[in-house]
């Protein structure tokens, strides 16, 4: 805000009219303002980008409206905030003003306020001007729950009452078995599952769900389920990127996430492993492995890039990383500037890099297995390597000293040595995880966020907005730091992303930033509850999920029964519905290979090239990669095991991550092409054949062959009307193939896995076309 | 085994009133109003929604084509004519030409460079009286229809940064690009093809071709289904398009009814508007099952008309069947095309390999804005041709070996030509200095040149926003100006 006008001058008609509240206008807010949460949203939105935290640009006016003594001081006369005097303050006469040249925000910005939010910040003046900081920058203060009440339903009861709403009741139990199996297991779950449950629910609902939940939770398929977004914000690939794109091999580290989480490492140890395991005393091996989150960054090999560029971009997306994946904060933003709405430096940001900034790494070239790297191998592998080098030396040795005419002689052995070595060596898969090198590297602010720019030096360090740690020098500390009593947004930040995958949407919708700019999180109390929770017991994972799935708020029926509840609440941001969203794509897929009974159940190991249309690879990389499809059954492995090439990734996915950076906050979008996907691609096709030939060959008539469709791919039976059209959908089928048996030798050859002998074609066509169909039924692709 | 309650034809259908008001049709395609995406985006309850919804004013320009060359085209060889390097050809470039600037690390340090003649000798075309090389004579023989930007300069010196800035206004990748910003901005035109389309080709024999990523057509933050739908560079040009084998086009259209009937028993059951949004889109990959062949089949185009366009037209893949191609699609409705060929980076080719870019390249172009004039489409459709920055006026390579003349990545100056949706034909604006080497007239900056095509579409680039991680974020960032002396 800019201020050229003396005070006294527009005195006058102020007085007059601008301290008229509009007919009509009501403040956005009932009752008390909340600073962070009423008035801080309104000033960063509105205000900040030119009167907010960034010193050097952009700053305006000489004001700065996130700083409590710079908006109330004297300037001459005038106050921008009087505190309890609207009237008196330039702020509400400029937001009133019709004059372009004094209004604010400046008309041109095209973003007025709403006279709504200019009245909540007239009565937060009226009532004092009370300053407080960012809600998420304060410490975590989980509410007083009452006794008797499952804590989570008590405190989302608070709101609804609040809003004058009623919660939906509970889904049946056939919607709860499918819903908890896909949260926590990425599956369907199977006949029998869905059978049990149905049984103890009938007798128990709370203890069925509570068994159910821990079974779930100790399937080796729980790891592999929370793998997939941890892989996404861990911007994992199975390639470089950019042009070469050469392959790596880091999934023996992706094979550690679904270990540690079947093995529910605690989430403060999962972090400073990641983080800093090789600082650890005495890291273990998978400590060290684990540290291969940090190497998950693309490698630049173009010819041309200079290598202290790419040193310094990977070192920035290791801290960017971090502070999306721990903090929930764009620190990306200060790269060139501080923040413009967050109170974070460009100094800041730099000395977060400082942490990062030691690994010998140079940046050059782009060998996909850059040191510092870990062999992964058994003890006998490595040691059958090291004996050929030794070998290999001693041959080296002998043909360097041999005289001239002997060499010949000696070539023959070193080439054989040499050979021996090179096989073994490449034998060994290598990650790359950590380090730090033994000479300090020097850290500098980069103006601009240019390599060859360096402004002052800066030293590692944490911002003590957050959390004060002097001490913090390097990696291990940092990590320390983060899992740290009292570090405001952690656990925040990591239960607000698992809430997110239940329900859809996180309590803090945006579970990348819990910045300023942030939503104030309607539902705060509850993520406080949990972040306090998920810390004072240990930072245990699998624990707070059964907290979530036992709650009744996840037990809700989805249903959307009363046109009031959806048009107050159509997010359902109260959750009085349960949540209702398509599965992510790659769940589509292992849902089908598991309800047609492909699915390989095989955990871990080098991964998989499942079905893809030819020519792909070969377009995107000018013919330099040719993708050649698995054989057998690794044509039917989960989608976490597929191969990733990062710059053309599986056409069979959609809605992903791109895998070139971190990336926290999945889309779920809904497009013909996702649809064309489902409907036509041999995956989907021959799960449909094996769906038709699993249930023509287990049950005899009709009906009970649609409902062991349904209840492979629902959990449920079908209903009266549905079954009218499926009955529809194969008459259509069978009079099709009928009157062309080709067309159903042709649809049945679609997949590489023979179908078993002796089933009618015409028969087998026909209920595979309509299980194709089933597979694409809005029901089998979310989660209800 | 629970019986399933809820779908039970004769619950009551709470939303259906609501719901029903919605008229299908509003899903595909942009009514009278506009209504079309925001429809969608409130229907889908996403807050974010539309910033911006309608255009803000009458567009001149309906649709866009943008011929992107990837790899910098040559502007000294080309289209800017700068006499005196014939008469430099071979001394050092001048220091007060440099002034700290910065090359790729193939160069270096430039100083001492030695200056490069143009490759091929220009001359004069048209009643506008327009320098073009001989390396372009297609091109020239309709310099009366193009706008040359002289002026244009850009902040990135290597490939995909520059290629990003260019299309997202950001050389990190991540940004939504420009077609991505047109399609959330104003909704899809189409009803049987997505609003924005991408094609790619690479003239063979390329030694030095680029990687087309696909942030290049990224929607970034904006959701997905705003992002370019890349079609592929052959006869199946888009994924998993065609029925299973035996599965017969009738009997899938009878299976899709008994999938949208089932669709639409689930959405009176349960109420949730996103099942709407799915059987449409069920619907539109139907459409384009049969939109996309009638799309791609060539059989009713007149003999002349594929002569026009020259031999690689039955190619799938070539820049010459992607223009045609970009021309049905503008027929069709569709938005913002992007054909993007890759293949101009001529650090050692200029007398070998450049001859084959242009060979592709050149006859095309010139026959997509001739064919769309011919047909009454010009005037509402805005052609660009232009790559992300130009190249040296010094060389790269030993001036003895002609056979490996090149030249580096040059940002400081370049050439685009634009024709047709509302910009002035038969002018040349801005200028570089006598050597090409900076600009020294009317500059056009990147930003400035996406702000003139969004104006030309309609919508003011600075209310075109997406509000992401807390920030407003637009095509031009902070920066643009409207380059109003090229507007008709």
């Amino acid at each position: 805000m800019s201020l050229p006008y003396p005070r006294w001058f527009h005195a006058r008609w102020i007085a007059a009219v601008a301290l008229l509240p509009p007919a009509g206008v009501r403040s956005d807010t009932p009752g008390p303002i909340v600073f962070s949460r009423d008035v801080m949203p309104i000033l960063s939105d509105s205000c900040f980008q030119c009167h907010g935290p960034d010193a050097k640009e952009g700053r305006k006016g000489d004001l700065r409206l996130d700083d409590e003594a710079d908006s109330k001081r004297d300037r001459d006369g005038y106050r921008v905030i009087a505190e309890g005097h609207p009237d008196a303050s330039e702020l509400v006469h400029r937001l009133l003003s019709k004059d372009p040249d004094e209004q604010m925000p400046p008309p041109e910005l095209g973003r007025p306020l709403s006279a709504g939010q200019i009245d909540t910040l007239k009565r937060w003046i009226a009532e004092g001007g009370r300053w407080g900081r960012h809600w998420a920058f304060e410490p975590v203060a989980p509410p007083s729950v009452p006794e008797g009440v499952h804590p989570i339903d008590a405190l989302v009861q608070r709101g609804l009452d609040a809003a004058g709403m009623k919660p939906n009741p509970p889904a049946d139990p056939a919607t709860l078995i499918r819903r908890l199996s896909l949260d926590l297991t990425g599956l369907p779950p199977a006949p029998d599952v869905t059978s049990s449950f149905e049984a103890e629910f009938i007798r128990d609902p709370q203890s069925a769900i509570r068994h159910w939940a821990d079974r779930l939770l100790a399937s080796p398929h729980y790891g592999e389920r929370m793998a997939w977004e941890w892989l996404e914000a861990a911007r994992y690939a199975d390639s470089n990127g950019y042009q070469g794109d050469n392959e790596r091999t880091m999934w023996p580290w992706r094979d550690w996430v679904v270990k540690a989480y079947n093995e529910n490492l605690p989430h403060d140890q999962f972090t400073i492993w990641q983080l800093a395991g090789d600082l650890l005393p005495k890291p273990t091996h998978d400590q060290i492995l684990a540290t291969g989150f940090n190497r998950n960054h693309m490698i630049n090999g173009e010819g041309g890039r200079i290598a202290e560029e790419n040193r310094v971009d990977y070192v920035m997306d290791m801290s960017e990383t971090m502070g999306t994946v721990w903090l929930g904060l764009t620190l990306n933003c200060c790269r060139c500037h501080d923040h413009k709405f967050d109170p974070l430096t460009q100094e800041d940001y730099y000395r977060f890099t400082a942490f990062f900034n030691q690994t010998p790494v140079t940046g050059g070239g782009g060998n996909p297995q850059t040191p510092p790297v870990l062999e992964i191998a058994p003890p006998e592998a490595i040691a059958a390597r090291d004996a050929a080098r030794k070998e290999r030396n001693l041959a080296k040795g002998l043909l360097d000293k041999a005289a001239e005419p002997e060499k010949n002689a000696l070539n023959a052995p070193f080439n054989k040595a040499e050979a021996k070595l090179k096989s073994l060596d490449s034998a060994i898969p290598k990650v790359m995880v950590m380090a730090d090198q033994r000479e300090p590297r020097q850290t500098f602010l980069l103006e601009r966020g240019l390599y060859n720019a360096p402004g002052r030096e800066v030293t590692a360090g944490v911002p003590a907005v957050l959390l004060p740690a002097p001490d913090a020098r390097n990696r291990l500390d940092l990590a320390s730091w983060l899992v740290a009593p009292g570090h405001p947004l952690t656990a925040r930040v990591a239960v607000n992303r698992i809430w997110q995958m239940l329900f859809g949407v996180g309590l803090v919708k945006t579970a990348e930033d819990f910045g300023v700019q942030a939503e104030y999180p309607q539902q705060r109390e509850l993520l406080d509850w949990l972040a306090a929770e998920y810390v004072a017991t240990g930072w245990d994972t699998k624990r707070l999920i059964k907290t979530l799935v036992t709650s009744e708020t996840y037990r809700r029926s989805s249903v959307i029964d009363s046109r009031s509840s959806f048009e107050t609440d159509p997010a359902n941001r109260l959750l009085a519905r349960g949540a209702r969203f398509r599965i992510p794509s790659w769940m589509i897929r292992d849902q089908a290979l598991a309800a047609s009974g492909l699915l390989g159940s095989a955990i871990g190991g080098a991964p998989v090239y499942p079905y893809q249309p030819a020519g792909i690879w070969d377009e995107a990389t000018f013919g330099k990669k040719t993708y050649t499809e698995s054989s057998g059954g690794d044509l039917h492995r989960r989608s976490l095991y597929t191969f990733w090439r990062r710059i053309v990734g599986p056409t069979e996915f959609f809605d992903t991550a791109k895998r070139q950076v971190c990336e926290v906050n999945p889309l779920r979008t809904n497009t013909p092409m996702h649809a064309l996907t489902t409907l036509n691609s041999p995956t989907y096709v021959e799960a449909a054949r094996f769906l038709a030939e699993a249930v023509l060959r287990s049950h005899p008539d009709e009906t009970t062959r649609f409902d062991a469709i349904a209840v492979r791919l629902l959990a449920r039976k079908p209903a009266p009307a549905e079954v009218a059209v499926w009955k529809r959908s194969l008459d259509r089928a069978r009079g099709a193939f009928q009157d062309d048996p080709p067309a159903a030798t042709s649809l049945l050859a679609t997949g590489t896995k023979p179908s078993g002998t002796g089933l009618d074609p015409t028969e087998h066509a026909a209920w595979t076309a309509l299980c194709l169909n089933l597979l694409n039924l809005d029901e089998t692709l979310t989660k209800e | 085994m629970s019986a399933w309650h809820l779908l039970d034809p004769a619950s009551p259908a709470p939303l259906r009133d609501h719901q029903l008001a919605m008229n299908r049709r509003q899903f595909f395609g942009r009514t009278a109003t506009g209504l079309g995406t925001a429809a969608l985006a409130s229907l889908l309850g996403r807050e974010n929604g539309l910033a911006a919804g309608a255009p803000n004013f009458a567009p001149k320009a309906k649709r866009i084509i943008y011929l992107f060359q990837n790899g910098g085209p040559t502007h000294v060889d080309l289209f800017d004519y700068k006499p005196r390097l014939r008469q430099v050809h071979g001394q050092p470039v001048p220091a007060e030409y440099l002034g700290g600037k910065r090359f790729s690390t193939m160069t270096g340090d430039p100083s001492g460079k030695l200056m490069l003649q143009p490759v091929e000798p220009f001359r004069q075309h048209g009643q506008s009286g327009a320098w073009v090389s001989a390396f372009m004579p297609h091109t020239a023989a309709i310099a009366d229809e193009l706008c040359f930007v002289k002026s244009l300069h850009t902040d990135a010196i290597n490939h995909a940064p520059a290629i990003s800035f260019l299309l997202s206004g950001a050389q990190i990748p991540g940004r939504p690009t420009m077609g991505a910003w047109l399609n959330y901005g104003l909704g899809s035109a189409s009803e049987d093809l997505p609003g924005f389309v991408v094609m790619t080709s690479v003239s063979k024999g390329t030694s030095c071709g680029q990687i087309f990523y696909d942030f290049y057509w990224g929607s970034g933050f904006l959701p997905t289904r705003f992002q370019g739908a890349k079609f592929r560079g052959s006869r199946d040009p888009v994924l998993y398009l065609n029925n299973p084998d035996g599965l017969s086009p009738k009997l899938r259209r009878g299976l899709l009814d008994d999938l949208a009937e089932l669709n639409e028993m689930k959405f009176r059951a349960v109420g949730d508007p996103e099942i709407e949004t799915r059987i449409a889109q069920y619907e539109m990959a139907y459409r384009m099952q049969t939109s996309v062949p009638d799309l791609t089949d060539f059989s009713d185009e007149p003999e002349h008309v594929l002569a026009m366009y020259g031999p690689q037209v039955h190619e799938p893949g070539s820049f010459a069947y992607n223009c045609l191609m970009a021309r049905r699609l503008a027929e069709r409705g569709v938005n913002f095309i992007q054909c993007m060929h890759a293949g101009w980076d001529q650090h050692n080719s200029l007398t070998t390999e450049l001859y084959t870019q242009c060979r592709d390249t050149d006859q095309p172009s010139a026959a997509l804005v001739v064919d769309l004039k011919r047909r009454g489409l010009l005037e509402d459709t805005l052609v660009i041709w232009g790559g992300e920055f130009g190249r040296t006026p010094f060389i790269q390579g030993e001036l003895a070996n002609r056979e490996r003349w090149g030249r580096d990545h040059h940002p400081y100056a370049f050439t685009v030509w634009m024709a047709g949706g509302g910009v002035k034909p038969g002018i040349s604006h801005g200028a570089s200095d006598d050597l090409g080497f900076n600009v020294v007239e009317n500059p056009v900056h990147v930003h400035d040149l996406q702000a003139t095509i969004l104006h030309l579409s309609g919508i003011n680039h600075e209310q075109l926003t997406y509000r992401f991680q807390g920030r407003y974020f637009r095509l031009t960032d902070v920066h643009g100006h409207i380059v109003k002396p090229i507007l008709a």
